[in-house]
C-alpha cells in the first residue's frame, strides 16, 4: 500500500519550530480556568499535579515519537492505514479526525463563552465565530508554514502576559502553599487527570512530525516545548494558590482572568479586558493546527483541495455554533471532551506503539524465514 | 485582482469589529461609588454617585437613591431616573451602612464578584450611620464625593495608615474558613469625611470595632509595614529617668519598617509566638529629653516595645472576644500544623482560647537633623 508521504523540502519546517508549535497548541482556553478543577481534587498541592500531568505528557510524547520513527516518512493517519489496513485504518482515522474537529469546536466555544461573559454580553455567538473563522481560513489557506509562523508570533507577542501575572503577588499569602505534600497520591493523580483538558494539544506531533526537517532533533524540541508549558502552568497555579483562598478558588470560574482583574496600570485600568481580547492570538494557532490536522486525515480518505476543505469545515463549525449552550452544558461538554482526549492522547499512543512494534517484528521474522 | 478584493473584505471585517458593542463616554453615566443601606422589610437601598462626562461643560456629579429587593433591581430603577445609560466599570468604592454591615454584607459582595464589569480592586468600607446621608450631603469643599472618598481610602492604604480592603481581599478572607476580615469605617464629621476606626467582621457580619488609634497595632500584627507612622504615649517611669517619673512622654516615630512572624509553638494547647521586629526613625520627643546619650535610646526603645506589646495584647484580646481572626493566626496554624483539619467551628473555638507570647523589638535607626 502506498501511504508514505511525499513532502517537498520547501514544505518542511525547521525542527526547532516544533517548540513553538507544541507550546501554542497546548496553551489555549484551558488555562483560563484550570485552577478550579484541580484544586477541587488536591487543594493547595495543585502544583504537584501540574508536574505529574507534564510527566505523563512527556511519556505520551515519547511513545508517539517512537511510533513515528518506525515509519519515518508517515504521519498517524498513514500508520493507521499501514497497520490496520484500509478499512479499519480509515475508521481509526475518522475517529481521530472527529477528535480534532471536536477540539477545534471546544476551543472556539469556550472562547466565545469567555468573550460573552467578560467583554461583550450582547454580542451574537455567530458573529464571534465568523470573525474567528475568517482568521482561521486566512491562515489555513497560507499553508502549514504560515500556520507555524502564526504559532511563532503568537508566542512572541504574548510573552508580556507572563510578566503581568506577577503583579497580583502584591496580595499574596505565601503560607497558602503550606503544609507541603499533605495530599495523598491518589488525589494527586486525580488532579493530574483533571489537567487533561488544559494540557492536551501536543498530539499535533502525530501529524506534523513528517514535516520536520531534522527528524533526529525533533523530539528534543517537542520535549522542551512541553517543559516550557509546564513552567507557564506552574507559575499560574502557584500564583493562584497564594493569591486566592482555597474556597474562593473553587468558586472562581476563570481564575486566571480574575487574577488579572486586580491589576491596575497607570495607562490602563482593566487589563483583563485587553488580555481576553488578546487571547484571540493565543487560540489562533490552536484552531489552525487542529483544523489542519483534521485536513491531513481527510485527504487520506478522499482527496479534496485545501480551500474546499476549510470552507466546508468552517461552515460546519459555524452551524454547530448556532445553538446557544448554557454554561453547564459547556462544562459538561468540556468534561466529556477531556475524558475522550485522555484516552486518545495519553493512553492510545502507548497501545499503538506496542501494536506497531509487534507488527514490525513479525514482518522481520517473516522476511528472515 | 481576486486576492486584493478578498483582502479588502477581510480588512473591513476586522476594522468593523470595533463597532460591535460601543460605549461612548458622553452617552454614559459612570458609577464611581455605591452606598448600600438596609431598609425596612428586608429591602436594600442603594445610593449611587454618577459622574457624567460632558464635552462642553464641567463634568456633573449626581447622587441617586433607590430601594429595591436586589441590587440589580436598584440599578434598573436608577436607570429609569437618569438620562444616560449607567455603566459600572469605573466603580471604585462600595460603602455599607452600619446597620447593613451588622446584618451581613455577604450578599452584596457575592453580587459584585459575579459581575464581570466590576474590578476586584475596588475598595469596601463601612459608614457610621447610613451611607445615604454621607453621600447626599452637599459638602463645601468636595465637588465629586465619589472620587473624594476613593482618594481618601486609597492614599491611606498606600501610606499604610489603614488596612487594605480591596474586594479581592475581603472575598478571599470571607470564603476562607480560618480567617476573617476587617473594613475601615468612614464617618461624616461636619464638613468632612474621615476614617474612623476599623470594623471587625465574622462571616460577613460586623461583630465589633476598634478605634482609629489601634489600626497601627492591627497593621503590624497582620502584615509587614514598609512605611508606617505612629504616635505613642510612654509612661515616664519606664524611661528609668527620675526627671520624667510622673509625666507622660509623647513621642512620634515614622519610616517604620516592621516584620512580623507567627510561629506555632504548641499545637496541642494552641500557643503562638508572635515576633515583631521594628525599625523606625524618631521624629518627635519632649525637648527636655537629651538625645546625645546612647543609653537614652535604649530606654526609649524598651519603653516603646513595652507600650506596643501592651496595645497589641489589648487589640488581640478584643478580637478574641468578638471572635474575629483578622490577623491570620488560623492560616498560620493551618500551614504550620500538619493534618490540622481545621474547620470553621474548630478554629473559632481554638482562636478564642489561644495563647500568644508577644515579642517586640524596636530599634531606633536614626532621628532628625537636630539632637
Amino acid at each position: 500500500m502506498r501511504t508514505a508521504l511525499q513532502i517537498n523540502n520547501n514544505e518542511k519546517i525547521n525542527a526547532s519550530l516544533l517548540f513553538f508549535v507544541v507550546l501554542s497548541t497546548q496553551i489555549g482556553v484551558g488555562i483560563h480556568g484550570f485552577q478550579r478543577i484541580i484544586v477541587e481534587d488536591v487543594g493547595n498541592s495543585a502544583w504537584i499535579s501540574v508536574i505529574l500531568a507534564t510527566l505523563f505528557s512527556h511519556i505520551a510524547v515519547f511513545f508517539m515519537i517512537k511510533t513515528l520513527k518506525l515509519y519515518p516518512s508517515n504521519d498517524l493517519y498513514g500508520i493507521h492505514q499501514e497497520i490496520f489496513g484500509k478499512y479499519f485504518g480509515n475508521f481509526l482515522n475518522l475517529i481521530y479526525i472527529t477528535y480534532c474537529s471536536f477540539a477545534f469546536y471546544t476551543v472556539i466555544r469556550n472562547y466565545i463563552e469567555v468573550i460573552n461573559t467578560w467583554v461583550f454580553p450582547n454580542l451574537a455567538q455567530a458573529f464571534i465565530s465568523v470573525s474567528l473563522l475568517i482568521l482561521v481560513i486566512y491562515a489555513f489557506t497560507g499553508g502549514l508554514r504560515v500556520m507555524v509562523g502564526v504559532c511563532f508570533f503568537s508566542f512572541m507577542v504574548s510573552l508580556w502576559i507572563l510578566v503581568i501575572v506577577f503583579f497580583p503577588l502584591k496580595y499574596a499569602h505565601y503560607n497558602h502553599l503550606l503544609p507541603l505534600f499533605h495530599t495523598d497520591f491518589i488525589s494527586l493523580i486525580k488532579g493530574a487527570y483533571s489537567m487533561t483538558f488544559t494540557i492536551v494539544g501536543f498530539e499535533i506531533i502525530n501529524v506534523i512530525y513528517p514535516f520536520a526537517k531534522e527528524k533526529e532533533k525533533a523530539s528534543k524540541y517537542v520535549h522542551l516545548g512541553l517543559l516550557f508549558t509546564m513552567v507557564v502552568y506552574l507559575i499560574i497555579i502557584v500564583i493562584s494558590t497564594v493569591y486566592f483562598s482555597e474556597a474562593q478558588l473553587k468558586k472562581t470560574v476563570w481564575a486566571t482572568l480574575t487574577l488579572f482583574s486586580v491589576i491596575k496600570l497607570p495607562f490602563i485600568e482593566r487589563i483583563e479586558i485587553i488580555t481576553i481580547c488578546f487571547w484571540l492570538i493565543i487560540i489562533l494557532p490552536n484552531l489552525c493546527l487542529f483544523a489542519w490536522s483534521a485536513y491531513r486525515g481527510v485527504i487520506r480518505i478522499k482527496k479534496i483541495k485545501e480551500t474546499t476543505f476549510i470552507l466546508v469545515f468552517s461552515v460546519l463549525i459555524l452551524i454547530a455554533n448556532i445553538p446557544i449552550l448554557t454554561r453547564a452544558q459547556i462544562n459538561r461538554f468540556d468534561h466529556y471532551f477531556s475524558q475522550i482526549a485522555f484516552y486518545i492522547v495519553f493512553f492510545y499512543p502507548f497501545l499503538l506503539y506496542m501494536i506497531a512494534l509487534s507488527k514490525k517484528l513479525l514482518k522481520k521474522r517473516e522476511r528472515s524465514n | 485582482m481576486k486576492k486584493e478584493k478578498l483582502f479588502i473584505v477581510l480588512l473591513s471585517c476586522i476594522l468593523l469589529m470595533g463597532c460591535a458593542d460601543q460605549k461612548i463616554l458622553e452617552r454614559i453615566g459612570l458609577v464611581t461609588l455605591i452606598g448600600y443601606d438596609v431598609e425596612e422589610e428586608e429591602k436594600i437601598s442603594a445610593t449611587v454617585v454618577i459622574r457624567q462626562i460632558n464635552p462642553e461643560f464641567q463634568s456633573k456629579v449626581e447622587v441617586q437613591t433607590e430601594t429595591e429587593n436586589t441590587s440589580k433591581g436598584t440599578r434598573i430603577s436608577i436607570d429609569r431616573k437618569t438620562a444616560k445609560q449607567i455603566a459600572a466599570g469605573q466603580l471604585r468604592v462600595v460603602l455599607f451602612g452600619e446597620d447593613l454591615a451588622k446584618k451581613s454584607i455577604e450578599h452584596p459582595i457575592h453580587t459584585f464578584m459575579m459581575n464581570n464589569e466590576i474590578s476586584t480592586s475596588i475598595y469596601l468600607a463601612v459608614v457610621r450611620g447610613d451611607a445615604q446621608s454621607l453621600l447626599a450631603y452637599p459638602y463645601e469643599n468636595v465637588t465629586d464625593v465619589g472620587q473624594h472618598i476613593y482618594n481618601l481610602i486609597d492614599h491611606n492604604i498606600e501610606q499604610q495608615q489603614t488596612i487594605s480592603s480591596t474586594l479581592h481581599e475581603i472575598v478571599r478572607d470571607d470564603y476562607s474558613d480560618v480567617r476573617n476580615f476587617a473594613l475601615p469605617i468612614l464617618l461624616k464629621k461636619g464638613e468632612n469625611i474621615q476614617l474612623d476606626g476599623i470594623a471587625l467582621f465574622k462571616k460577613g457580619k460586623m461583630v465589633g470595632e476598634l478605634p482609629a488609634n489601634d489600626i497601627f497595632y492591627i497593621m503590624i500584627m497582620t502584615n509587614k509595614l514598609d512605611n508606617g507612622t505612629v504616635e505613642l504615649t510612654l509612661d515616664g517611669e519606664t524611661l528609668n529617668n527620675n526627671k520624667f517619673k510622673d509625666e507622660q512622654l509623647q513621642i512620634a516615630v515614622d519610616s517604620i519598617k516592621t516584620k512580623r512572624k507567627i510561629k506555632v509553638v504548641n499545637s496541642k494547647q494552641n500557643e503562638f509566638n508572635l515576633t515583631v521586629n521594628m525599625d523606625c526613625r524618631l521624629l518627635e520627643i519632649d525637648s527636655k529629653v537629651s538625645l546625645t546619650d546612647p543609653k537614652v535610646y535604649e530606654d526609649i526603645e524598651r519603653a516603646m516595645s513595652e507600650k506596643i506589646k501592651k496595645e497589641m495584647m489589648k487589640t488581640l484580646k478584643y478580637s478574641q472576644e468578638v471572635d474575629s481572626d483578622i490577623y491570620g493566626f488560623g492560616e498560620q496554624f493551618r500551614s504550620q500544623v500538619r493534618d490540622s483539619n481545621l474547620t470553621e467551628e474548630k478554629w473559632s473555638e481554638l482562636f478564642q482560647n489561644m495563647k500568644v507570647n508577644f515579642d517586640v523589638n524596636v530599634e531606633i535607626v536614626r532621628n532628625g537633623v537636630f539632637e
